[in-house]
Order: structure tokens, then C-alpha cells, then sequence
């Protein structure tokens, strides 16, 4: 009998002309590695070897911090009913991380936003939520309401967190990490359109990067599919780039585009804010949280990036 | 590093924006907080890719109420030897003892018989004779290599062969697969070959002729061939869904009779005849020529996974069955799941099928074998597992089964209870 195998731990590897193209699926999207290389059968092994560890990592990340699931500590936090949870290590890490992002942006970047999921639902229809729905969950959130003791923190009944606002960022600079320790060839990382390049390639050009424009599928969703050109070409040679908002997800309404980004303070969608925001940083990290909160200015958006002082676009 | 300003995007400075607070610079304090977080744990290589021994053990227990006991061990190994290449090898153990009816009907009297190896046995009045000789142990050996023979084609090779005190067997396969449009489709085809050797206690008694102790046999050594084709499409529907598509066509050649079995002869009243001739061997065509449609999805949800399955299967001999299977796996958290089973069976009899034979009919074929007749089987089960760490898992499953016969097969329900124990490791 045909079994149907596992196509969640797939992984491909192609090589194109100066390097290995890898690809899996991971946190719901496309993953790619690219390893610089001059000699297609010498590092063929040790590029698959790359992959292989980075899938490993991208993997371990989403079952780890994934709030679909119902095994990890992220379940056992949302769940906990008001008692003291304890974190290990790495969650520490980055709960100390969130709190910093929450300090720095006066509230505006807030991992237990993510409860207004509950009524935002960005699939493109016109479904907005009314102030009614939204003001009851606003008590529910507010990173100042949580207690976080390292190693304990205790969530109040009814708040949730949610890292997916940083879940891939944080995973392609793990990535990274892991591969910088086992590697010395130039690589490009890219989980879903967040993205990392370790160094400058052999021949001391970067890795070009296509800014993918937005504008094109708006009016009809089944166009969404669709791949697009890219319309912009950009050399990036080392740092995280990453994207914020998406011209896939959205609530549109009386001619108002809701973005799915959501504010935590107001439990509104942006409505006045580019389409999308792509920002280069030291890490993917960074590159991701100056995006999001680019993307909270709202019409300001590039005049903060301005301030900020980092390569980026609007669209 | 070149991180300079950028001059692709100037925003526009609007009049509101040149009264509003100018934005606060907190670049500097990102940075230092995302390199704090990101060095807070050391990052540490998770190899998966290091595992290339996959190990899978199980032990099945197989209960018919009255009937058949059997338990059956399985060892499975497998080991990556290069690049998507492995080899694997299975050893299965099946021991069965009980009792098995040889297709006689019951009647108002007790029924004495010549069991194949020449001893008898007795079933009382209105029992469903049972012959309770039965007993064997069966050991398979099995071979594979699993191959990649392009980018995008795998081909997998094996080699089995089984013996049982009456019964060898010796086969080879071959399966080729090959993915394409993004690996979201693929097709495969597939070959198997099986030459088998029956070795009946006593000969192979001539079909249709009377049972007895000294009956007439045709042989103590038949052949029999085993051929099957397969083709099949495999589809990713969406992120979520699979599904797989399967035809496969078989032939059978040789000796494809049951020497064991028999059936009663009546008289035009319903009564078993008196004298010689009451039981006569059973006997079946040489050849036969078998398909299959199977159809099944695999939908994950955001957890659980659903895997559901319809199978139409019909042969020359006239005999065809609908099969839908169904399970659930609902994931309980930290690794536990638990997946409920149903199975549903329907079967039309072959042809020759006989519940009983009427003294003066001259069949070409007939067997009374309740096999072969209509009959629904029911399944419902149960698998508890428990996925741990370092590749390791237990499973345990729970399934009781119900065949009731239909049509003319008067033949008693068999009921059975499945009990399975698992344990699989990667390391």
C-alpha cells in the first residue's frame, strides 16, 4: 500500500549557479536557506547539513512558543488561571525582552494583545468589530497587569500571550546563531519574508532581496495567490531585514482599509498606516519590532523611521 | 556594515506632522534589548538530522470469541545510509491456535469429521462445526531499500519471503515515486510478484470429491502466483489537506483452494444425506482477477488530524466489498493523543459460494467458506499513544470487531477483540 509520508519534515535542495537553495515549511510559511558556495559537489552534504539544522531550529521554535499548540509552555501560561507559571531559560529571555519593547514604545508593542484576535478576523471581508465587542478585552490587556518575576510569572484570569508578533524574527536570528557556530560560509536566511544574512558572499557582494510591492492584488483576494514581481531589488550583504503589514490580510470597509495590525491601547486596527513596512536592522529582531512599531505610527510611520535612522520602505 | 540612511522613501512632511511631537529616537534601546535577549541562551545545534536508526516494535493480540487466538510480534528497523537512502528490515512472528470452521452447516444431530491429518472430531448437535486442529506459526522476513533515482523520483526495492508448516512464500517489489509540481503532487507506481508454495497436511484433496481419511488427493506440493499492480496520485489539496488516490489491479494463479475446507450436502428437505458423500471438499476456480479503488484524505486541523478512507473492491470470482474506515486523532497535550477508530466492511459473496450443497447439483466451483460469503464487519477501536522525547513513543490500541453474515451465509457472527502494544524509538 502507497503510504502518504510526512510531508511536514520535507526539505528541498537545488543548487543555483553559486549557491545551494534549500527550502521547508515552518510557523506556516516558506523557509528558505541560501548557502554561498563556489563548488556545487563539496558543499553539497554541507549544506543540506544547514538546512537540516536550521529546520530543526525553525521547528523547535514553533512547537515551542506556538499558541495553536496545547503542549508547550505558552499553552500552560494561557491557562494557568492566575497562578505563577514557571518559565524556563529561554521564554525568560524573551518575556524580559517584551517588557523592554513595552517600556520603549510607551505600551504600544504588548504580547497580550493578541486576545483581540477573538474579534479581528483579517479575511478580507468587511467584518469589522464594534466598540461594544472591543471595550470588554481592552481589560484584559496590558503587559503593566502581568506580574513577571523571573523565574515565575503570573498571568491575571483572562489575559493570554502571544509571541507571534516576534515568533519568526526570533527564529531567524536563532537560526543564525546556530549556523554561525558551524559554518563559515555566507548565508542567507529567510523564514516567511523575515529575513538574516551572516556576511558579505565569496565574491563580496551581498545576497539581492527582492521588496515585494504590495499594490498589485488588491481589489480581488483571489488574486492573493498569485506570485508577485518583485519591485525592488535590494543588496543586502549583512543585518536582518523584516516586513510588517500585508497586503493578504486585511478588513476592508466603506472604502477604509483595516490593517491587521492591531493597537493594543485602543484594540483598533490601523487604518492610516502604509500597506506595508520593510526595515533593515542589526538582527531580524530589531528589523521587526521597528517595523511593527513604525506600523503603529500609523501616518507617521516614515517619519519615525526617519528618526530611527534605518534603511527602510513604505508602501 | 552599511546601514546609512535611505533616500528610496522620504515621507512627506505634512503640515500636521510638522506641529506634532517630533518621534522619540529608542532605536539605540531596541538594539541593546534584542542583543541582551538573543545572547541571554546559548544557542544550541538540535540535530534531528543525526537519528538514522528508526526502530518500531509492536505486539498484537487477535481473540475470536470461541475461535482463533492468535499473537503476532513485529520488529522493524530502518536506517538512513546516505542521503535519503535507507535500508530497512522487518521480522514478523504470528502464532495461531483455536478452532476454525471448516465450512460444514449445523444440523439437529451431532456431526463427526476427519480432521487433514486423519484424526476426527465431533461437533454437537446444532454447533457450527469447528475444526479445532487448527494451529500454526508463521515467520516473515522482509527487505527493503529506499532510493532517491533523481531530484524528484524515489524508488523503493524489497524482498520477502514467509513460511508456515503448510505455506511458503517468497516475493519481490518495487515501487517508484515521483513528485513534482512543487512536490504537491505525486505519482506513483508499483510492482509486486509473489510465488507461493502450498504444502496442505495430507494433500491437497481433489475438489468436490468426498471427505475422508483416504480420500483422493491432487498433490502435496501446488504452486500459486501473486501478481499486483498499483497506481496512485497523491495530492496537497491545501496547507492542511492530503489526498491520495489509488488503483490496483491483481491476478492470482494456481492453487487457490482451501484444502481444509468443505461443505454439506443436503437433501431436498434440508436434511443432511445419509451415506457417503455428506461432505465434500471445496473447490475453487485457478485463477482470479482482482481491483481496487481506494480513495483517502488526511485533513489536519489546528491540533487534531482526520484520516478518512473508501475502498471498492471487486474480482472475476463475483465477489465485491466497500470498505470506509475512519480515525481521529485528538491531540490531548504534551504529547498524549488519543484516536478513536471505526471501521465498516460489506462484502458480496463470490459466486460460488455455497452456504450448503443440494444433493444432485454438479457445481463447477463451490465453497461454503463464510469468507467468501456476504457479510458486514463492524470495527470500533481506540489508540492511546504518548510521543516523548528522543524520537521515543507507546502506543496501545483497543479494537473490537463484529462480523455478521448475510444473505444465504446462516453461518454464525464471529466476534473479536484486537489488543495492540507499540513502541517506537529514532535514535
Amino acid at each position: 500500500m502507497v503510504q502518504i509520508s510526512n510531508k511536514s519534515n520535507s526539505l528541498s535542495l537545488e543548487w543555483k549557479q553559486g549557491f545551494w537553495a534549500t527550502q521547508f515549511n515552518a510557523m506556516a510559511s516558506p523557509c528558505q536557506i541560501l548557502i554561498d558556495s563556489d563548488d556545487q559537489t563539496q558543499s553539497k552534504s554541507h549544506a543540506l547539513h544547514l538546512a537540516k539544522i536550521a529546520q530543526q531550529e525553525a521547528l523547535r521554535i514553533e512547537k515551542k512558543f506556538s499558541r495553536y499548540r496545547t503542549d508547550n509552555l505558552i499553552y500552560q501560561i494561557n491557562h494557568s488561571k492566575g497562578r505563577a507559571v514557571h518559565i524556563d531559560e529561554e521564554l525568560a529571555g524573551l518575556l524580559d525582552y517584551a517588557t523592554s519593547c513595552y517600556n520603549i514604545s510607551d505600551g504600544l508593542f504588548d504580547i497580550t494583545s493578541g486576545i483581540l484576535r477573538q474579534l479581528w478576523k483579517f479575511d478580507c471581508s468587511d467584518n469589522i468589530p464594534t466598540q461594544a465587542e472591543i471595550s470588554p478585552l481592552l481589560n484584559n490587556i496590558g503587559w503593566n497587569k502581568v506580574v513577571w518575576k523571573k523565574p515565575y510569572l503570573t498571568l491575571p484570569e483572562g489575559m493570554e500571550i502571544d509571541l507571534g508578533g516576534i515568533g519568526k524574527e526570533y527564529a531567524v536570528d536563532r537560526s543564525a546563531q546556530i549556523l554561525n557556530s558551524v559554518t563559515t560560509h555566507s548565508f542567507l536566511i529567510n523564514y516567511g519574508g523575515d529575513l538574516f544574512v551572516n556576511k558579505p558572499r565569496k565574491n563580496n557582494q551581498g545576497w539581492m532581496v527582492g521588496v515585494e510591492n504590495p499594490e498589485h492584488p488588491l481589489s480581488d483576494n483571489r488574486l492573493a495567490s498569485v506570485t508577485r514581481e518583485p519591485d525592488k531589488l535590494y543588496e543586502l550583504s549583512q543585518g536582518g531585514m523584516a516586513t510588517s503589514g500585508d497586503s493578504r490580510r486585511f478588513l476592508l470597509k466603506e472604502g477604509i482599509r483595516y490593517s491587521h495590525i492591531l493597537n493594543p491601547k485602543t484594540g483598533w486596527s490601523i487604518t492610516q498606516a502604509p500597506h506595508s513596512i520593510t526595515v533593515i536592522a542589526n538582527t531580524c529582531t530589531e528589523a521587526g519590532i521597528l517595523s511593527t512599531l513604525a506600523m503603529l505610527q500609523e501616518k507617521h510611520a516614515a517619519e519615525f523611521l526617519e528618526e530611527q535612522n534605518v534603511i527602510y520602505w513604505c508602501r | 556594515m552599511q546601514l546609512n540612511k535611505n533616500s528610496m522613501s522620504k515621507s512627506k512632511k505634512t503640515s500636521q506632522s510638522v506641529s506634532r511631537k517630533k518621534p522619540k529616537f529608542i532605536r539605540s534601546a531596541l538594539s541593546i534589548a534584542t542583543s541582551t535577549m538573543l545572547a541571554s541562551v546559548a544557542p544550541v545545534v538540535h540535530a534531528a538530522s543525526d537519528s538514522t536508526w528508526e526502530v518500531d516494535s509492536a505486539i498484537l493480540f487477535y481473540s475470536e470469541t470461541d475461535r482463533i487466538t492468535a499473537v503476532e510480534p513485529v520488529v522493524k528497523v530502518r536506517k538512513e545510509i546516505g542521503e535519503d537512502e535507507y535500508v530497512g528490515f522487518r521480522i514478523v512472528a504470528d502464532s495461531l491456535s483455536g478452532s476454525s470452521a471448516n465450512g460444514a452447516i449445523a444440523t439437529n444431530s451431532a456431526q463427526t469429521f476427519t480432521s487433514p491429518s486423519g484424526s476426527s472430531y465431533t461437533a454437537a448437535t446444532g454447533e457450527t462445526p469447528l475444526d479445532p486442529s487448527f494451529h500454526d506459526t508463521r515467520i516473515a522476513l522482509n527487505g527493503e531499500w529506499e532510493t532517491p533515482l533523481s531530484k524528484a523520483i524515489k524508488g523503493i526495492f524489497s524482498i520477502n519471503a514467509s513460511s508456515e508448516y503448510d505455506y511458503e512464500s517468497y516475493g519481490v517489489a518495487a515501487n517508484i515515486s515521483w513528485d513534482f509540481n512543487n512536490r504537491n503532487t505525486t505519482l506513483v507506481t508499483g510492482l509486486a510478484y509473489n510465488s507461493d508454495t502450498v504444502k496442505p497436511v495430507g494433500g491437497a484433496p481433489t475438489g468436490l470429491n468426498t471427505m475422508s481419511a483416504t480420500k483422493t488427493t491432487q498433490g502435496s506440493n501446488l504452486n500459486k502466483t501473486v501478481t499486483d499492480i498499483l497506481f496512485g496520485v497523491t495530492q496537497v489539496v491545501s496547507r492542511n489537506t492530503l489526498m491520495q488516490f489509488n488503483y490496483s489491479h491483481g491476478e492470482d494463479d494456481g492453487y487457490l483452494t482451501d484444502p481444509y475446507k468443505i461443505l454439506s450436502v443436503l437433501d431436498n428437505n434440508g436434511n443432511l444425506i445419509s451415506g457417503a458423500g455428506q461432505y465434500l471438499y471445496e473447490k475453487r476456480p485457478t485463477t482470479r482477477s482482482r481491483n481496487a479503488v481506494y480513495w483517502k484524505t488526511v485533513h489536519k486541523f489546528s491540533e487534531d488530524v482526520l484520516h478518512l478512507s473508501y475502498r471498492y473492491y471487486w474480482d472475476d470470482w463475483g465477489l465485491n466489498s466497500n470498505t470506509i474506515d475512519a480515525r481521529y486523532r485528538y491531540e490531548l497535550g504534551s504529547g498524549h493523543y488519543l484516536q478513536p477508530h471505526v471501521r465498516y466492511y460489506q462484502q458480496n459473496q463470490a459466486d460460488f459460494y455455497h452456504y450448503n450443497l443440494v444433493d444432485g447439483s454438479t457445481p463447477q466451483y463451490a465453497s461454503a467458506d463464510y469468507r467468501l460469503g456476504d457479510m458486514t464487519t463492524t470495527t470500533f477501536g481506540i489508540k492511546y499513544g504518548i510521543v516523548l522525547d528522543k524520537g521515543q513513543e507507546f502506543t496501545a490500541r483497543v479494537e473490537s470487531m463484529k462480523q455478521s453474515m448475510g444473505g444465504s451465509n446462516q453461518g454464525p457472527d464471529v466476534d473479536a477483540i484486537i489488543l495492540q502494544l507499540g513502541y517506537s524509538l529514532k535514535f
